[in-house]
């Protein structure tokens, strides 16, 4: 059953489609990958899928619920929730707040919102050390985000983006800028949290691609050039084309 | 934190022998004042050069019920509350809309248009001679015409306005501005509407600048037209920025420093906006997070001496 779909959907900035009629189904429990050549379109995807743009023709539709249009700071709280290709943390934030920023927005409730001492929040206070947690930032929870590495602010922008409590993962590239070391370990967290989310994942490293997705859509020049399992993809001529320029299919 | 506010008390005690009681009485009108315009300068990251519109125009109303209908002090505090809050809810409304440099001239022109309605409007503002006779009533048959009683009522409105901004700025809600500061698209993406978070610091920003214009109105018994003049807007980002933008106390030294050097130095010395032009300099170079800053940064210095 699909818990995210997009129906001919389209974002045009002056005469260039950034995404152009793309309609995708995003299966609940799975992990859907999202690939292609720069500039063909995945983060203006996800722009659109979050609310961040609003499409310019077409539909999106989250578990039966049309949010075409939809702020997103609304969409965030149905349960969608994204990590950045460019990381995008609270600086000067200790990573318990970071993370912590994320848990009480999508909190039960906001009572006490102005009042309430922000430590007197047991229940979202541990949705944000799990979240750390998962990540393995446990330890590191009172630095400042800007003081840890890269690769740990990596980690911590896919934290973020969990403890929003999410049911569905919008990932873009979480592994941008990884050392070869810092990319397996990504690679596991993202495979320990397939199964637990549903998982739209933008990635360039084609072996992680192939060994961690359910299904790939491939996107070129803002359109869907193919969809299927990985080795349908690997096998599908168009895909070829796209990447190699026309050499593989000739 | 416990020390700062022993300090805070000790200052409100102590500020009585150093200055005469009118001008302690204004440094804490100013404080609060300054705790206002902070939560959307240091929690928000928003320079509004436009905070005196809030405090004149509470200033007005006020004055005026004050004036005319000899409403009761209680009364006429929830009165310039309310003006504040609503003039801000107004004028932050058009304004959040914007961002950067936009941002800040909005709010400076719509301070200019509510100015230039003050200015215009003699019949009930007294244009450019101000709004004199406004009276100050007693309250629970304590005298507040006495200059000591006035100074003791002002404190304790200062220590609770500063009790009310630390408990928001310890709040969920003090955490969210600061986020919104730090990242407004990561605020927005995990769920939080960005403009309506900057309105809701707008409005407590103004009722405090609302309390601030009536006790001020009340303390003088006029309401001078500068009082809703973009200098005052400019005079309450520099003292916080003096004092710190970055601490819930730095508006309160800002203030201290900055009513002493224009009410005690301007009667020795007229030039004495040069001394504040020299001490923003300072403060714009070395010491980015004001005076806070300075003396955190001495006792570090002092604790980390060798001791001989």
């Amino acid at each position: 059953m699909a818990i995210l779909e997009t129906k001919n959907l389209t974002k045009a900035f002056g005469a260039l489609a950034a995404v152009n009629d793309v309609s995708l189904s995003i299966a609940a429990g799975g992990l859907h990958s999202v690939i292609g050549p720069n500039g063909a379109g995945k983060t203006t995807l996800f722009n659109l899928l979050t609310g961040q743009f609003a499409p310019s023709a077409g539909r999106i539709v989250f578990d039966g619920r049309d949010i075409t249009g939809t702020p997103a700071s609304r969409v965030a709280h149905l349960g969608l929730a994204r990590s950045f290709q460019r990381t995008n943390v609270f600086p000067a934030f200790s990573l318990l707040d970071n993370v912590w920023i994320a848990a009480f927005a999508r909190g039960k409730s906001w009572r006490g919102l102005a009042w309430r001492p922000s430590d007197r929040y047991p229940e979202t206070g541990a949705q944000a050390r799990a979240a750390l947690a998962d990540v393995g930032l446990a330890e590191k929870a009172d630095q400042a985000a800007r003081a840890i590495s890269h690769g740990e602010q990596r980690q911590l922008e896919l934290a973020i983006a969990l403890a929003g409590a999410p049911r569905v993962l919008l990932l873009d590239e979480p592994a941008a800028g990884l050392s070869p070391e810092e990319t397996r370990k990504m690679v596991a967290l993202v495979r320990a949290l397939k199964g637990r989310y549903t998982i739209v994942l933008i990635e360039h490293k084609m072996d992680v691609i192939m060994s961690v997705s359910d299904r790939i859509s491939v996107m070129h020049f803002g359109s869907l050039i193919a969809e299927g399992t990985p080795a349908e993809i690997q096998r599908d001529p168009e895909v070829r084309r796209a990447y190699l320029g026309g050499l593989a299919a000739t | 934190m416990k020390h700062l506010i022993v300090f805070v008390l000790v200052a409100v005690a102590l500020l009585l022998f150093a200055v005469c009681p009118v001008i302690a009485t204004e440094i804490w009108i100013f404080a609060i004042f300054g705790l206002g315009l902070n939560l959307l300068l240091g929690y928000t990251g928003l320079l509004s050069f436009g905070q005196s519109t809030f405090f004149g125009s509470a200033a007005y109303v006020a004055g005026w019920l004050l004036k005319h209908y000899a409403i009761n002090a209680f009364f006429a505090l929830a009165i310039g509350v309310a003006v504040g809050a609503v003039s801000a809810a107004l004028v932050g409304y058009l304004c959040v809309q914007r961002s950067g440099l936009y941002f800040i001239m909005l709010t400076f022109a719509l301070n200019q248009l509510f100015y230039f309605i003050a200015y215009q409007w003699t019949s009930v503002t007294g244009g450019e001679d101000g709004m004199p006779g406004i009276p100050r009533p007693a309250l629970l048959g304590i005298d507040f015409t006495d200059p000591l009683n006035y100074y003791v009522f002002i404190a304790l409105l200062f220590l609770a306005s500063l009790w009310v901004m630390k408990r928001i700025v310890e709040s969920p809600l003090g955490k969210i501005l600061q986020a919104i500061r730090e990242n407004e698209v990561r605020a927005e993406a995990v769920g939080y509407s960005v403009p309506r978070f900057k309105l809701l610091a707008f409005v407590i920003g103004g009722a405090f600048s609302g309390l601030a214009g009536v006790l001020y109105a009340m303390l003088f018994g006029i309401v001078p037209l500068e009082a809703i003049g973009f200098v005052f807007s400019g005079n309450v980002v520099f003292a916080t920025l003096i004092g710190g933008s970055g601490s819930l106390y730095g508006p309160i030294i800002g203030s201290i420093v900055f009513i002493w050097l224009s009410e005690s130095v301007s009667v020795i010395w007229a030039r004495w906006p040069l001394l504040l032009g020299v001490a923003f300099v300072i403060v714009v170079l070395f010491f980015r997070g004001g005076v806070v800053e300075a003396w955190s940064r001495f006792w570090s210095w002092q604790s980390s001496r060798p001791r001989t």
